[in-house]
């Protein structure tokens, strides 16, 4: 067991916990420290998985910005800390239900990830290259050169809705807007 | 079991049955929560879940993968962080016209 197995666990134990106290946890607020807690260890995550940029747009645009709004949201509610509108137990049920249903189908797929080898994931045990602690800046130059390759068009229209939505969410909360 | 835990960030499954669970938490979360900034949680947790799936594929397949891979969870972001401002400026007007973001007592469009 190397030194980024050691890392693994405890950062996956960080998502884990900090997904279940934003899905269960009364208090609003701390639902909401909770999921960043589960972002900030998705970002680390994705440095397992040499997605540098991707694990610092993650911590820039959803732990510095999402969650900001969210917190911002939480203001809004009356009841912050869970008093009056705690969800009934027929609610409940249903909720727990319905997500050990949506887990139970995910974990079996997950596990039939073997046999969909032909698919062309050859190597499901070991990576192309495994992570040796180093951070290489090498899948950052790949994910540019698609980005602004083929992917461009797609990532031009992202800009222009990214734009648009940010324009009708300012006329929504406009002063005179009834 | 021993396999699971000692393959650790070497092992494709792990990364999909954490996502396997963020996505249960998220309907979970979106079932139960009564608070419309609740359930705009639930979404983000299973937004992340598909995002951690995408990179964790695309990285198990090749360099060439990885890169399409992390285009996409870039664009999910995007539009996570668009959906997100959306339903704040929702959420907000929703308050100050009802005083309250109680999803089961906005009901000024029920009919009843």
């Amino acid at each position: 067991m190397n030194a980024s197995t050691l890392l693994f666990w405890p950062v996956v134990a960080l998502v884990a916990a900090g997904g279940i106290g934003a899905a269960v946890a009364r208090n609003l607020v701390y639902a909401a420290l909770a999921l960043g807690l589960c972002l900030s260890g998705v970002g680390g995550l994705y440095l397992f998985l040499q997605a540098e940029y991707l694990a610092v747009v993650q911590m820039i645009v959803y732990v510095g910005g999402i969650l900001i709004l969210i917190l911002f949201g939480v203001m809004f509610s009356r009841d912050v800390l869970g008093h009056s509108t705690r969800p009934g137990w027929g609610s409940r049920i249903l909720a727990c239900t319905a997500g050990a249903l949506v887990l139970g189908v995910a974990a079996r797929l997950a596990f039939l990830v073997p046999s969909l080898a032909s698919n062309g994931l050859s190597s499901i045990r070991t990576p192309v290259d495994s992570w040796d602690g180093q951070i290489s800046s090498q899948s950052s130059f790949h994910l540019g050169d698609v980005l602004l390759g083929g992917w461009l068009v797609p990532f031009l229209v992202v800009a222009v809705l990214l734009t648009v939505v940010l324009v009708a969410a300012l006329g929504l909360v406009r002063k005179d807007a009834k | 079991m021993t396999e699971l835990l000692l393959g650790g960030p070497e092992r494709l499954q792990n990364y999909l049955l954490l996502g396997a669970l963020l996505f249960a938490l998220g309907v979970v979360a979106v079932a139960s929560r009564r608070n419309a900034v609740g359930y705009l949680m639930g979404i983000e947790l299973m937004l992340n879940a598909a995002n951690l799936d995408f990179v964790a594929y695309g990285r198990f397949r090749g360099p060439e993968s990885a890169a399409h891979a992390q285009v996409a969870s870039l664009f999910v972001i995007a539009l996570a962080a668009a959906e997100a401002a959306v339903a704040l400026a929702l959420v907000y007007a929703v308050f100050r016209n009802l005083h309250d973001v109680d999803l089961e007592r906005v009901s000024a469009l029920n009919g009843d």
